[in-house]
């Protein structure tokens, strides 16, 4: 039958149709004449755009407030990741500043020697054993045997001797900072935990408490494809990330990533 | 003229008095899609501003469609995060700013509907009580035209000439995409009354709508 002959029964259709309760078979039917035949496909349409004026037609009610702040929250976390996307395929626009602590070709230097330093800094580490006391090797064996750690960094002090052992579980999405030296800050000093990534300038990941464990949130973003850590010393409660470190470093090593 | 006709459509069968003002309205939709536009471009500012304008009337809908306040929350916020991210897209749509944002608030609700499945038992008797007293009651159920768009006001007329229980199982129908069956269920009625009410109710809107087409 040729619906479009039948204005009268064509309307009847499209109207139940939108109105959701043309069902099963007849459904199929109209559905498949409408994408062959453009009159029944225009009248579908003009009643599904009069039936669903229906949604507008509601009476209001004011929602409770919280609901504003968690689609806030939302939106914003969708804004950060987007914008870290764009910064990781981005090229990099910002030229260090002066200074040789934001001079890149040292910190790349730096990074590609700290590899190396790293892997004897472990190797000596198994080594001395003895010395640096049952911490290390209980931190190691934990290690071993935690499969989410996926990046560890030991921190040197000028000397080469380990000072920091950094572990980072993306499941936990914590830094977990172990003091095995025996270094310790003044009362109003504070340590900050910073992130050297290839491009633009030292980002802080943190400030340290004065515990020889401690945790700092973190995410997988603030540390993938992040050489090298330091570890600066500031006063009483760190500075913020966009100055950058103003005091002297006092640590660093290369942060790698496991492959087990 | 669309606005001939509505004049004409009114005087033949004088529903209540034409409030609705188009100019005000065409101002509103004017400043709604302006609104949606900056969202496109990442503006949370416009974000913000569209849902102090509009998520009382949205969430006015979503608690139609699912009856309880958490599970309507949850629909808005999926709500406002869908305008968030699919506001270039409005443009494409052709449609009237707040029958762009109803269509979203509908389909997140009824998603949500449908997430809330397994305590349908529940839900029925919900809407059974609550239902009892529209059907039953001789107040008509209240419709409200704040932001409505033209064709919004349009099938607002025309529905304001059902009787109450046509209107009731006609707008159901559709807010909560229910079957006849399911309708004859939910209401605790025979379904031939189910499907007498709503063919009768239908035609009833066809040779309304007609007038204003």
């Amino acid at each position: 039958m040729k619906l479009q002959r039948h204005p009268e029964l064509l309307d009847r259709l499209a109207a139940a149709h939108a109105l959701g309760t043309l069902r099963g078979g007849a459904r199929r039917r109209f559905e498949t004449l409408a994408r062959e035949e453009p009159v029944v496909r225009a009248a579908a349409l003009i009643w599904q755009g009069r039936v669903a004026s229906m949604n507008e037609l509601q009476t209001p009610k004011a929602p409770a407030g919280a609901v504003w702040t968690r689609i806030d929250n939302l939106v914003r976390a969708d804004q950060d990741s987007q914008a870290m996307a764009m910064a990781r395929s981005a090229p990099p626009t910002q030229e260090p500043a002066n200074g040789w602590w934001r001079s890149l070709v040292l910190w790349r230097g730096a990074s590609a020697a700290g590899a190396l330093a790293t892997v004897l800094a472990v190797v000596t580490a198994v080594g001395l054993r003895d010395q640096l006391g049952a911490e290390i090797g209980a931190l190691q064996a934990q290690l071993a045997t935690v499969p989410t750690v996926e990046y560890v960094a030991v921190l040197n002090d000028d000397s080469a001797s380990p000072s920091m052992l950094v572990t980072f579980d993306p499941n936990n999405r914590k830094l977990t900072l172990q003091r095995v030296g025996n270094f310790q800050e003044s009362a109003d000093k504070s340590l900050q935990l910073w992130a050297l990534p290839p491009t633009g300038g030292p980002r802080s990941l943190g400030v340290l408490s004065q515990e020889r464990l401690l945790k700092l949130a973190a995410v997988e973003g603030d540390v993938r494809e992040v050489p090298t850590l330091a570890i600066s010393l500031e006063p009483k409660g760190g500075v913020p990330s966009e100055t950058g470190p103003t005091g002297p470093v006092l640590f660093k090593g290369a942060l790698i990533q496991k492959m087990l | 003229m669309a606005w001939l006709r509505v004049r004409r459509g009114v005087a033949e069968n004088p529903p209540p008095p034409l409030r609705h003002n188009l100019r005000m309205a065409d101002t509103q939709d004017g400043d709604l899609m302006a609104l949606i536009e900056r969202i496109a471009a990442q503006d949370q500012a416009a974000l913000k501003t569209l849902y102090d304008l509009t998520s009382g009337k949205l969430y006015g809908l979503a608690l139609r469609v699912l009856r309880r306040n958490e599970w309507a929350e949850d629909a808005l916020q999926d709500t406002f995060l869908q305008i968030w991210r699919t506001a270039p897209d409005y443009r494409a749509s052709l449609s009237p700013p707040m029958a762009w944002l109803g269509l979203i608030v509908r389909s997140r609700s009824l998603d949500q509907l449908r997430r809330h499945k397994a305590e349908r038992e529940h839900l029925t008797d919900e809407i059974d009580d609550a239902m009892s007293d529209t059907l039953e009651g001789d107040s008509p159920n209240p419709m409200d035209t704040s932001l409505a768009s033209q064709q919004a006001w349009a099938l607002h007329q025309c529905l304001s000439q059902l009787e109450n229980k046509q209107r009731e199982v006609v707008s159901l129908a559709y807010l909560r995409d229910l079957s006849h069956g399911e309708l004859a269920q939910q209401l605790q009625l025979p379904l031939g009354t189910v499907k007498t009410w709503i063919r009768r109710g239908l035609d009833q809107l066809r040779s309304c709508m007609a007038r204003f087409a």
